[in-house]
């Protein structure tokens, strides 16, 4: 289980002005700035759990869970992962938790993937039977079988990524930190890796924490989200209570012979709103549909849940 | 096998992975210092018409000139920026992710590499010795000895270096001052010029820093010319200085973690 209690982070940064006087100038003075990443947020998620953080750049997302890794340090709060609490970075603690960036790599390059895990395999303590059967399963799931003794520099994004998967995941660990896994990946590489998520999901039954600014990751794996913004949450509740939420709006897309516009109009003001469109201009196409998840995220994200 | 020998596999591995650079790096370099010694030297001894400097005779300086270069980089292991370069782009999160001691697993790579460079001046040493004329058992000893003095010093160095480069946990740039380092170790340490070629007042207060252990002893141990309290009292020297700069490592890093952001490339 995962506690985390009134955590805050800030993180001190430098201003330097621009121009070469303002290089000469940070050389005597330095202004400081202090960057609230995390505003003492707190939540709770249960063992097999699959919860899908969600903000725009700089919410505080990868913050969250790199305190949770114990890769920084908090300012202030307190969190315990299955009675641990990660910055003391216990070793117990570091052989049932798993991080996975996808902007990171973490497998070494000159290596292939092989002697990686072989690597791993020591530094983990993991059996020899475990080891096979885990690897077996992991690249058999992912397909890359044939890639395993490729020097890992030489193979392309997405098979990198599986790697990356494989080796954060061969010590079969309890907790799953999941960075935007998909990122910079294809369709096709994005649904095997999202494919591969949920079959471990449901075969080991992990905590995991999946950040994603692709909808789909989080509509196909996540039935409970949090969405954050400015080191803040906002939401925190299942997916499927979103839509709910805004029911009472409707989504318009309006196609005139110069432009096209959306408008989201609660559903009460429809009738009169829509009448008011084609007096002021020529409508071509009207198209009236329910606010999609991504637009109510996105709104979310934007404006707070209130003032949505 | 052992967590800590595969991170020595595996390291070797990572040297061996590009056969161009290995080959480059261990013949190519090696022959291009024995005829850049020996001529250097020779032309030095003939302008000066003398059997002798400073003690050293032609071979005695070529020999030492020779074992500088692979014995500095034997010293230097990973070489500069082997930890702030992972700090300042990022990858350092793995080694805090690992369920072992940073501390080790660092040591660990950076021995690895010293111990690459001491086969390098191992081959060097039999090859001057084989194109010299043959080699003697006693000279076989020396080269075993110095090859662990030179491990000794490379421990030595590897602590020093730890603590240097934890300091971009404060300052994200730290270049110019891991340079300095080691050119004040290089310096002083007698890799540009000979220890005993230093005025006797400086000897005298060398004695009390760890440079004159870090390269001028492990070549004279190599070469058969260091005394026996001279190994001694290095081999002291070096542990006591290993201790020291451990620890300064550790207090850097107990300060410098909660600077640590994992932000990077």
């Amino acid at each position: 289980m995962i506690k985390i209690n009134s955590l805050t982070k800030n993180y001190t940064t430098y201003i330097k002005e621009p121009g070469l006087k303002g290089s000469f100038k940070s050389l005597f003075i330095r202004r400081k700035k202090v960057k609230e990443a995390l505003k003492s947020v707190s939540l709770e998620i249960s063992q097999g759990e699959i919860v899908g953080l969600i903000g725009a750049n700089g919410a505080g997302k990868t913050t969250l869970i790199k305190i949770l890794a114990g890769i920084v340090f908090p300012s202030s709060g307190e969190v315990s992962v299955m009675g641990f609490n990660p910055w003391e970075r216990n070793n117990q603690y570091r052989r049932c938790m798993s991080l996975i960036m996808g902007q990171k790599a973490q497998v070494w390059w000159d290596l292939p993937a092989l002697d990686t895990f072989l690597l791993l395999k020591e530094i983990y303590e993991i059996d020899e039977k475990l080891y096979k059967e885990n690897l077996e399963f992991l690249s058999e799931t992912l397909m890359v079988k044939d890639q395993l003794k490729t020097q890992v520099r030489k193979l392309s994004l997405g098979e990198r990524m599986k790697i990356e998967l494989m080796a954060s995941l061969l010590h079969r660990p309890k907790v799953i930190f999941l960075d935007e896994p998909t990122i910079g990946l294809d369709i096709s590489a994005q649904k095997a890796v999202r494919e591969f998520i949920k079959s471990y999901q449901s075969e080991f039954k992990p905590i995991t924490i999946l950040t994603s600014h692709y909808m789909e990751d989080i509509k196909e794996l996540c039935p409970r989200i949090v969405i954050m913004k400015e080191g803040g949450f906002v939401y925190d509740g299942p997916l499927s209570n979103i839509q709910k939420m805004m029911g009472d709006e409707k989504c318009l897309t309006v196609t005139t012979k110069d432009s096209t516009f959306k408008l989201t109009i609660p559903r009460l003001e429809l009738a009169a709103k829509t009448s008011e469109i084609f007096q002021n201009h020529d409508v071509i196409d009207l198209n009236i549909h329910d606010p999609s998840i991504e637009n109510i995220i996105e709104s979310i994200m934007k404006y707070g849940l209130h003032s949505t | 096998m052992k967590w800590w020998a595969f991170i020595i596999a595996s390291e070797m591995r990572k040297i061996l992975a590009f056969r161009f650079d290995f080959w480059v790096t261990f013949l190519g370099q090696s022959f291009i210092q024995i005829i850049i010694s020996i001529s250097l030297w020779k032309s030095i001894f003939e302008s000066r018409e003398s059997q002798e400097m400073m003690g050293y005779s032609l071979e005695s300086i070529v020999l030492y000139y020779l074992i500088v270069p692979v014995g500095s980089k034997m010293l230097t292991g990973e070489n500069i920026g082997f930890l702030s370069r992972e700090i300042y782009d990022g990858s350092f999160n793995r080694y805090l992710l690992y369920p072992i001691s940073f501390f080790q697993y660092k040591t660990l790579t950076y021995l690895t590499y010293s111990c690459f460079y001491g086969l390098q001046l191992i081959f060097i040493f039999l090859s001057y010795h084989i194109l010299s004329g043959g080699i003697q058992s006693e000279q076989l000893i020396n080269l075993l000895a110095g090859f662990i003095f030179f491990f000794m010093a490379s421990v030595t160095y590897s602590q020093l270096a730890l603590g240097i480069e934890l300091i971009s946990l404060w300052a994200d740039n730290i270049w110019s001052l891991m340079v300095m380092t080691r050119f004040l170790c290089f310096f002083f340490g007698g890799a540009y010029i000979p220890v005993d070629f230093f005025p006797q007042f400086m000897k005298d207060i060398l004695v009390f820093t760890p440079f004159p252990y870090l390269i001028n002893l492990p070549i004279k141990v190599t070469m058969g010319s260091a005394r026996m309290e001279d190994l001694f009292s290095g081999t002291v020297a070096l542990l006591v200085w290993t201790i020291l700069f451990h620890l300064g490592a550790r207090l850097l890093w107990k300060k410098g973690q909660y600077h640590y952001s994992g932000v990077g490339i």
